[in-house]
């Protein structure tokens, strides 16, 4: 087959679309690039789920001296009452096993994590006593996403102070994740469908320039690949200009802000790294080229059908 | 078809031909054209563009297809160029039925039929060599074939020396001689002319037939639909008249305006 003619077409349809195609670029761009943020978002997601669900477990503290809950009532909880909190334990088809930090491991463990900054809190600190900490029960769940059944069962008996479930601490974290995923591949579902229309009305702009030629193509009976070649290029070549600066940004972001900021400062969850950044890039990669060819394909036998 | 029958001027040739089913010469007879019962009716609209025509054209002939505005040449000629499919009946083109013709095959089904319009269109930003090259380019002849064939077809319309020319410092006979070079250079074996004259002055007509008699005389069929009386009066070729969807005359050697 010979090509001249469709480069030759493909540089003049560029040249006489060129605000059409930049404008098609640049939805492009914006949409894969919100696109891709959606994808990276998720995969942060899971990766936070894998990371902190493997931790997830149901802390029972129980009451002390000091406890002021009403299940607290009679002071320190006897040995009666962490003997049924035990069995309830034992009995939890939700439980995979469970073991009873002492008040000495807990003040251990608050000595680690707390260093005093100065002399005031030094000295705060110094008053507190290994019998101001509380016993608890550090359960191990089964599922994870499975722990309302021995939360209620154990909240309620006596001598148990407060159930903490981890749960409940990073649900706001999730949410907010999860808003901002939504948000992002919802605004990129809208700028896709700019990118599907604009597609759409640059082929009919450059089968209505071009309709005398493709007349005369039609009527000596070239091929319909044939004269669809140059408008399936000059998408193409919208669409990889799209996609490469849409990856770009994406891989700009993993770079600067994921390499650079995140990883280095802060280590509360496995971060995203490069395999799900590679990973965005080839789906938006995709979605950029169906999101031009399908429309042009589709509009380009609408137009010249043969 | 046999010279002999073809000569008796008579009415109804369809049915003649039809009388003699069995040819001497089969390859001779073979039709490139073949319209049977074809029926072809628009959406929308009440009355058939074409109402169970039959009739054949064989390879080689010169034939006129006549008929007031309305009266089906346009439907007739878009059916053999299966720009439009009939509504009943089959229409065989190059031994092909066009309506079982699948429609990547389309595109081949053209490269043998060449066309020229009332109107030309030509490329106007490209050059006489251009637009008739354009043609082969587009179904992807080699450089080397092109280079050799569009000077050879230009020289065989008269447009020799003015292949560097574009369309519009040509006169209107001229731009014509180029459609006719661009539906003629891949040797077509049939060649559709819709109204070629219709924008010409009469001298230029009498040119532009003389060339479509030549390209006749090569052995491509020639289906030329026209207004112009006197040119179907003094060529005296075959000449088939529509009216109103119907075929109401088929005649050798025919004149325009026969009936009326």
């Amino acid at each position: 087959m010979q090509l001249t003619y469709v480069f030759s077409e493909l540089g003049n349809g560029l040249r006489r679309n060129v605000s059409m195609t930049i404008a098609v670029i640049v939805t492009i761009f914006v949409s894969l690039t919100l696109v891709g943020m959606g994808l990276l978002l998720n995969a942060q997601a899971t990766k936070a789920e894998q990371y902190w669900g493997s931790k997830l477990q149901i802390t029972v503290f129980l009451c002390n001296e000091n406890s002021t809950t009403a299940n607290c009532v009679n002071g320190e909880a006897t040995d009666d009452q962490k003997a049924t909190i035990e069995k309830t334990l034992d009995s939890n088809n939700e439980v995979a096993s469970w073991r009873l930090q002492s008040k000495q491991e807990a003040y251990d463990k608050w000595r680690e994590a707390y260093v005093a900054d100065d002399d005031t809190e030094s000295r705060v600190y110094e008053s507190i006593r290994p019998s101001d900490m509380q016993e608890s029960y550090w359960v191990q769940l089964k599922d994870p996403e499975k722990f309302l059944g021995i939360k209620s069962a154990v909240q309620g008996l006596p001598g148990v102070n407060t159930v903490r479930d981890l749960r409940e601490v990073l649900k706001p974290i999730y949410f907010w994740m999860n808003v901002m995923k939504w948000g992002a591949i919802g605004i990129a579902a809208f700028l896709v469908v700019a990118a599907i229309l604009q597609v759409g009305n640059t082929i009919r702009l450059a089968a209505f320039a071009r309709r005398r030629e493709i007349g005369i193509m039609r009527l000596v009976g070239a091929s319909s690949l044939y004269i669809q070649l140059p408008f399936l290029m000059e998408s193409l070549v919208a669409a990889l200009i799209g996609v490469g600066l849409a990856s770009g940004a994406l891989l700009v972001f993993m770079g600067v802000v994921i390499y650079g900021t995140l990883r280095p400062t802060s280590n509360i969850v496995a971060w995203v790294d490069w395999g799900d950044g590679l990973w965005a890039v080839g789906l938006i990669a995709l979605l950029g080229l169906a999101l031009t060819l399908i429309p042009t394909l589709v509009m380009t036998r609408k137009y010249l059908k043969v | 078809m046999s010279v002999g029958c073809r000569c008796a001027r008579t009415w109804g040739y369809v049915h003649v031909s039809g009388m003699l089913p069995v040819s001497p010469n089969p390859a001779a007879t073979t039709p490139v054209i073949r319209f049977e019962n074809v029926t072809k009716s628009y959406a929308g609209q009440s009355r058939a563009a074409l109402d169970d025509v039959t009739v054949e054209v064989e390879k080689g002939e010169f034939v006129f297809l006549v008929g007031a505005s309305g009266s089906g040449k346009s439907t007739f000629l878009r059916l053999v160029l299966r720009e439009a499919r009939p509504t009943h009946g089959k229409v065989y083109v190059a031994g092909k039925e066009i309506n079982r013709l699948a429609t990547w095959k389309v595109p081949g089904l053209r490269r043998q039929i060449g066309t020229v319009f009332q109107d030309f269109r030509l490329l106007p930003n490209k050059t006489v060599t251009e637009n008739v090259a354009f043609a082969l380019q587009v179904i992807g002849k080699p450089r080397s074939h092109i280079n050799k064939v569009v000077p050879e077809t230009l020289e065989l319309v008269g447009l020799e020396g003015k292949g560097g020319r574009m369309p519009d410092e040509l006169s209107g006979g001229e731009q014509q001689r180029v459609a006719i070079a661009r539906a003629f250079v891949n040797r077509p074996m049939i060649l559709i002319a819709d109204e070629p004259t219709g924008n010409l002055d009469p001298n230029t007509s009498v040119g532009i037939m003389k060339l479509l008699d030549r390209i006749n005389r090569t052995g491509t069929t020639v289906m030329m639909a026209t207004h112009d009386a006197g040119i179907v009066d003094q060529m005296r070729k075959r000449v088939i008249e529509l009216s109103s969807g119907h075929i109401v005359r088929d005649q050798s050697r025919g004149v325009y305006g026969y009936q009326h």
